[in-house]
């Protein structure tokens, strides 16, 4: 099975396991703390939001459409959700509802999405740039001015970091994502329909592939992923805010280029996708422990990730040339 | 007495419109069990539209379709399919992206090959896709991903989901391959021919082709269409070329072979190439082109001729040997050089490299060089536009709407365009062509190649990759012939007229 996953996915990821290895080792000998059992837990925490939304970012990449949404999806959804979660502003607990109505806000803003990309032919880059700031107003409208809501209960706004066998929580749920996007994406007519679509959408079209619902459906996901993303950062910073999903966009789609994910679709997967989180995460982890000064941090990081994007895209350079 | 089985397909009248064109006339056709069908006739005979509409890609306006004698009214692709027609489009339609497995068995992907719990099933996928293959003959790996195979290899996965219909319900479906040796080479057109042979064990097959050669030998049938009607439904036995030309044409005769008079040589040649190499494509070529002149590389698939007119154009680079354009040579040689000292190239994939189809005629036109339709930055529409009806009318263009997006085009009259574009500059010196007949009917063919002829005449020197040796014995001066990347003959044609396409073949493999 896993052989499967790995002949399946476009060329095998072992060149980006191995980078990821190297700049592990690399960060290893700069500061030692880096390899210590607390800091690669710590590295597996960060992983766990944007792992999550790039599973649901890779769906929409692979049809060759692109989310922007994330930000604002994330800041609803985790609004909505702690407002109705035990907190010290409202005093309502919805319990599982509160699961359900936040994840199925982020549902809602995809699937708005998600029609007016289809129904209205609009291109996906503007129908998500509009719902990202829909989603970012109503976070804001739900922050409003009252009391900064804040968990009340200490199990919860523990529970992402508390370790299972070792490996804190939110890593399992984003785990679990990952796998879970794995197997739509190899064993599912709609995972295998998207490929479809991004290689060729007209001949999806006429091969019967359902391509207006598929596309529909892959921004719902999306969204709802994005929700989850939302909530469990929400969680782990321990208080609601409307911009809980600033800068994930702008990990999350590097991470899926450099994990070579085709922008234009049909190329990549889920797998590595999830490993160009990874190294995205490690380096910046990595550069903090290094003691970049943390005025050149943002800088150092901007040009290391160019570095790894045009490495990663040298094979491809010639990819317009028609080989025959 | 037993009584003889209805005919696979059968259409009764069969009209179909488009505005005020006829494209289809009051077509009747009847197909039997293990026939192969040719058909054959010019572009914008109508051919297309009679494929679309069995492909269930089109209505008919008017008529009946029966098939195994039940009438059947296809709503869209997915209703042939099940009806049992499948079909090769002139353009791959493969998902390069996803396996042989899952491009043959398309209906996988509306849910055949699905475990109990509704997840793909890739064991059973590959085991009835390896059946499928296997009854072609093909040898290949379901596993592999298209993106993986040769360009014949997919044609091979584009026939085996043709025949993939439903196998259990459909004792003998209907496949349409639409010009399948267009794009192929001698040595792969006879695998092809081979297949076709077996596909007429289990199959019936519509086999749309330009080449009226191939057509006689491989089809059982043949009929003729002309401006929407059949103008000939005859046995192949008996037939000639000359027979299926007067009915495609109206009765015109087949063209003679222009015998060309020597050029006067100009004292610089305009292209000098010396020992060219490019590793792995091409090695220790040389060879002379003066202004006037026609020279014609022949070869087999991998003979480095298409990778040696790419070279000379700057599109790839040589490691070896030197190029002279004018009697210069050559340095840091690339595209925009090349297009700076009056060299243009007529590429053979069109639709990539050619053209920029969501531009009209007019824009493409002047992509390249606007001339007068330009003064300094800024572009001159109208005048744009008056040089592009021009060229409509000299190259007999249609539809005749120059502001069309090129994209909507037949492939013909999108190869008259791309003609055009490079015609149309006055600084033009060297003309390279990549298969400029390729997918082109015997009226288009004759107009490109005048406008070569014009071009010549008018003391541009030109490059040509003939698709067939024929086009190259009619249309060049000389002859290069390479194999394995290494010029094998050449032959002048001025001095030589009676060289035969054996003695060509002979030096091609």
């Amino acid at each position: 099975m896993v052989n499967h996953l790995l002949s399946r996915e476009s060329k095998g990821p072992t060149g980006l396991i191995l980078a990821v290895v190297a700049l592990m080792v690399v960060f290893s000998f700069l500061n030692p703390r880096f390899a210590s059992v607390e800091n690669l837990q710590n590295v597996l925490f960060q992983s766990s939001v944007p792992l999550i939304i790039v599973v649901g970012a890779t769906l929409v990449i692979l049809m060759g459409s692109i989310d922007l949404s994330v930000q604002g999806v994330m800041g609803a959804a985790g609004m909505a959700w702690i407002l109705i979660t035990p907190n010290t502003r409202t005093g309502l607990d919805y319990g599982v509802w509160a699961w359900v109505i936040a994840l199925g806000t982020g549902v809602a803003l995809g699937l708005f999405a998600g029609l007016i990309y289809e129904r209205l032919k609009v291109p996906s880059f503007v129908a998500t740039l509009g719902t990202w700031y829909v989603g970012l107003g109503i976070g804001i409208m739900l922050y409003g001015n009252g009391l900064l809501p804040s968990l009340t209960n200490e199990a919860l706004a523990r529970w992402p970091t508390r370790l299972t066998l070792g490996i804190p929580n939110s890593f399992w749920l984003a785990g679990a994502v990952v796998v879970v996007g794995l197997v739509i994406m190899n064993y599912t007519r709609f995972g295998r329909g998207l490929l479809a679509i991004g290689n060729n959408e007209a001949i999806a079209r006429s091969s019967g592939i359902s391509v207006s619902r598929y596309k529909i459906m892959a921004l719902a996901i999306a969204g709802g992923l994005s929700a989850l993303a939302g909530i469990l950062a929400t969680m782990q910073l321990g208080s609601g805010s409307s911009d809980i999903g600033s800068t994930q966009l702008f990990t999350v789609i590097p991470a899926a280029v450099i994990g070579g994910t085709a922008l234009s679709g049909g190329e990549g997967g889920v797998l590595r996708s999830s490993l160009g989180v990874f190294l995205l995460v490690i380096l910046n982890n990595g550069l903090v422990l290094a003691g970049v000064d943390p005025d050149y941090q943002q800088g150092v990081f901007g040009l290391i990730l160019i570095l790894a994007i045009v490495t990663v895209a040298w094979p491809h350079r010639n990819r317009l040339k028609v080989a025959k | 007495m037993t009584q003889t089985p209805p005919p696979v397909l059968r259409l009764i009248n069969v009209s179909r419109s488009f505005g005020a064109v006829k494209a289809l006339n009051n077509v009747s056709l009847e197909i039997r069990r293990g026939e192969v069908l040719g058909l054959v006739g010019e572009n914008g005979a109508g051919k297309s539209t009679l494929l679309k509409i069995l492909a269930g890609i089109e209505k008919p306006d008017t008529g009946k379709i029966e098939m195994n004698g039940v009438e059947v009214k296809f709503r869209g692709p997915n209703d042939a399919r099940a009806a049992g027609v499948g079909v090769v489009h002139q353009e791959q339609s493969l998902f390069t992206n996803l396996t042989v497995a899952e491009n043959i068995e398309q209906h996988a992907m509306t849910g055949s090959a699905l475990s109990r719990l509704g997840l793909q099933d890739w064991g059973r996928l590959n085991r009835e896709a390896q059946k499928v293959l296997d009854k072609i003959g093909a040898k290949l790996n379901p596993n592999t991903k298209v993106s993986d195979l040769s360009f014949i290899d997919r044609q091979m996965v584009e026939i085996a989901r043709a025949v993939c219909i439903d196998p259990g319900r459909r004792s003998t479906p209907l496949v349409i391959l639409d010009e399948p040796t267009a794009v192929l080479e001698q040595q792969e057109t006879a695998v092809l021919e081979r297949e076709i042979r077996k596909l007429r064990e289990f199959a019936s097959v519509i086999f749309v082709s330009h080449r009226l050669d191939e057509i006689l030998r491989i089809c059982d049938r043949v009929v003729v269409m002309r401006s929407g009607s059949l103008s000939s439904d005859r046995p192949t036995a008996g037939v000639s070329k000359a027979d299926l030309f007067s009915a495609m044409v109206d009765g015109q005769a087949e063209p003679v072979i222009h015998a060309r008079q020597r050029p006067a040589v100009a004292s610089k040649p305009a292209v000098k190439v010396t020992r060219l190499s490019r590793q792995g494509e091409f090695h220790d070529i040389s060879f002379e082109v003066h202004p006037g002149q026609i020279l014609a590389l022949v070869g087999a698939s991998k003979s480095g001729r298409e990778s040696l007119a790419r070279t000379l154009f700057g599109a790839e680079t040589h490691d070896g040997g030197s190029i002279e354009i004018n009697g210069k040579p050559v340095s840091r040689w690339s595209i925009r050089k090349a297009v700076a000292a009056g060299l243009a190239f007529v590429p053979a994939e069109r639709k990539v490299e050619g053209i920029v189809g969501g531009l009209s005629s007019t824009r493409n036109i002047a992509l390249t060089n606007p001339g007068v339709g330009a003064v300094g930055p800024f572009l001159r529409p109208r005048t744009m536009a008056r040089v592009a009806k021009d060229w409509f009318s000299r190259l007999d263009v249609r539809p005749g709407d120059v502001s069309l997006p090129l994209g909507q085009f037949s492939g013909g009259n999108q190869q008259k365009v791309v003609m055009a574009k490079w015609l149309n500059s006055d600084a033009l010196k060297v003309l390279i062509l990549d298969h400029p007949l390729r997918g082109l009917d015997v009226g288009a063919s004759k107009t490109v190649n005048a406008q070569i002829r014009a071009a010549c005449k008018a003391g541009v020197a030109v490059i040509l990759i003939p698709d067939t040796i024929e086009e190259a014995l009619e249309m060049a001066d000389d002859i290069i012939v390479m194999r394995d990347g290494l010029r094998s003959a050449r032959h002048d044609l001025h001095s030589n007229r009676n060289l035969a396409i054996q003695d060509i073949v002979a030096d091609m493999v």
